[in-house]
């Protein structure tokens, strides 16, 4: 699964946001993600592929921003 | 000195575990229904297996919308969606926060808070060697969870708390609230209870205490059967249920309807046995309530027993009944809707106090079910064994004994319409 996809299902399913509304411009917050549910989200991340997000890290503001920073832990963790 | 006002009840919401609405929840129980079935899980290593009372009619994400919804254990979903029906049936909207509503509070009670999301952690923890778990399981936990939605939802900036006492917790949130609006500290209060103890510690630990009534598939909906003499214990059940306590010149002056007056509670500790009820303490309680309402013995045509159905505690409150009422007791009527609904623990309080407060309104008495052949240490009341129309209904109690010798009782008065 790309890491695009797994922030539209974690907001359709747990915040019932439209997939087509998920796209690479659209600020997190405007969907729904405030503080706790970046938590959630990043857990998400870390359980389904494996990584680890580092303490202090800077929570992305849009949803490019995200999947540019999920990828790239990705590939630096594999 | 600060004058005390009157509060009305002006608004009611319940998840009824028939599945309908508050009136057809009422008009269940007066013709003796019973909510309790089997339950049975697949549990491991030892699925439950015991009669309880289930809301498996309600839909969290109907009720809360997904969002919200997914934020909270089922006790939170259950307690929220009861207190937005109290609110719409007292006549509030839903809206932002405004200057209005800076006072008004919330009362909630729970015994066990979110055990179903703690089990669910451990069991990530424990059973599934899981090193960790979700972001939200502190906030689905914590006790005071669901006033925290409440207040957040509603846009209330009064006090949000809880009141965790076991199965009083709901009736002491009851009172705490009432104590508010009366002193003019809030004109409006939410108040009521909500739980979900179908986790399988807990149920496990109820077990062990052997207090729990025996049935089957068959067998179950008449499990519980307070004042019984066959009676074999209590029967765990899940609830929400939610009152809006309004000060009375505030409810007049918008034309609210007011379903009854809450006039007194009292709440008394037995400083006795952590699990064995007294019927002194509860003596107590009963007669602090009718102090704090003002209101004689004569005055009172119902009781709401707390009527659990286990082999103690139902003798203990006859007994209690019998020394508060006197003479008068062999004429008070007298029923444990316990035997339809079960015991909803942190939520029992609220759903009784519902039911006493219809009661006066609809001027009719439910029954207790099931009720054939009553324990002679029971007797010495006025058991209403169906309902009971036709004689004026102007005062009721509503008791709530708990574990760890807890007493809290609620006194409500009908008014006229």
């Amino acid at each position: 699964m790309d890491s695009l996809t797994l922030i539209r299902e974690f907001l359709e399913n747990r915040l019932g946001v439209s997939p087509e509304l998920v796209v690479a411009e659209a600020p997190l917050n405007d969907l729904g993600i405030d503080s706790l549910m970046m938590l959630e989200l990043m857990f998400e991340f870390e359980d389904r592929f494996g990584i680890t997000l580092a303490k202090g890290l800077k929570s992305p503001k849009t949803v490019g921003e995200m999947v540019a920073l999920m990828d790239r832990l990705r590939s630096e963790q594999s | 000195m600060n004058q005390q006002r009157r509060v009305a009840v002006t608004g009611l919401g319940l998840i009824s575990p028939f599945g309908g609405d508050l009136n057809d929840f009422f008009a269940r129980l007066l013709a003796g229904e019973s909510a309790v079935s089997f339950l049975r899980t697949d549990d491991v290593p030892r699925p439950l297996a015991m009669p309880f009372v289930r809301c498996q009619h309600f839909d969290a994400d109907a009720a809360l919308g997904r969002p919200l919804a997914g934020m909270m254990d089922r006790f939170t979903q259950l307690g929220t969606a009861a207190a937005f029906a109290a609110w719409e049936d007292a006549g509030f909207s839903r809206g932002q926060p405004t200057k209005e509503l800076e006072n008004w509070g919330v009362s909630w009670g729970t015994a066990l808070g979110g055990v179903l999301a703690y089990e669910k952690g451990y069991r990530d923890l424990w059973q599934n060697g899981r090193g960790r778990v979700p972001p939200l399981s502190v906030i689905l936990g914590m006790n005071n969870a669901t006033n925290a939605h409440i207040s957040i939802q509603l846009g209330l900036g009064g006090v949000s708390m809880t009141h965790t006492v076991a199965c009083a917790s709901s009736s002491i949130a009851i009172g705490e609230a009432f104590r508010r609006v009366r002193s003019g500290e809030a004109p409006v209060m939410l108040t009521g209870g909500s739980e979900s103890p179908q986790a399988y510690a807990v149920v496990r630990a109820w077990e062990a205490l052997r207090i729990l009534a025996s049935g089957d598939e068959t067998t179950s909906p008449q499990a519980c059967r307070p004042f019984s003499a066959d009676r074999t214990g209590l029967v765990l059940g899940e609830g929400g249920a939610a009152l809006v306590l309004e000060e009375w010149d505030h409810a007049l002056a918008r034309g609210a309807r007011i379903y009854a007056e809450i006039v007194g509670y009292g709440s008394t500790s037995d400083h006795s046995h952590l699990v064995r009820p007294e019927a002194d303490g509860q003596r107590r309680a009963m007669q602090a309530a009718l102090s704090d309402a003002g209101l004689s013995l004569g005055e009172i045509d119902y009781v709401n027993a707390h009527g659990t159905a286990t082999p103690e505690g139902d003798s203990v409150e006859v007994a209690a009944l019998i020394e508060v009422f006197g003479e008068l007791a062999a004429r008070l009527p007298v029923s444990a809707t316990k035997s339809m609904h079960g015991h909803q623990l942190g939520a029992a309080g609220a759903v009784e106090a519902i039911i006493t407060v219809l009661a006066l309104h609809q001027q009719a008495i439910p029954p207790t079910a099931h009720l054939q052949e009553i324990e002679p240490a029971c007797l010495g009341v006025d058991h209403v064994t169906s309902a009971r129309r036709g004689q004026p209904l102007r005062a009721a109690l509503s008791n709530s004994f708990a574990f760890g010798g807890s007493n809290a009782v609620l006194a409500f008065r009908a008014v006229a319409h």
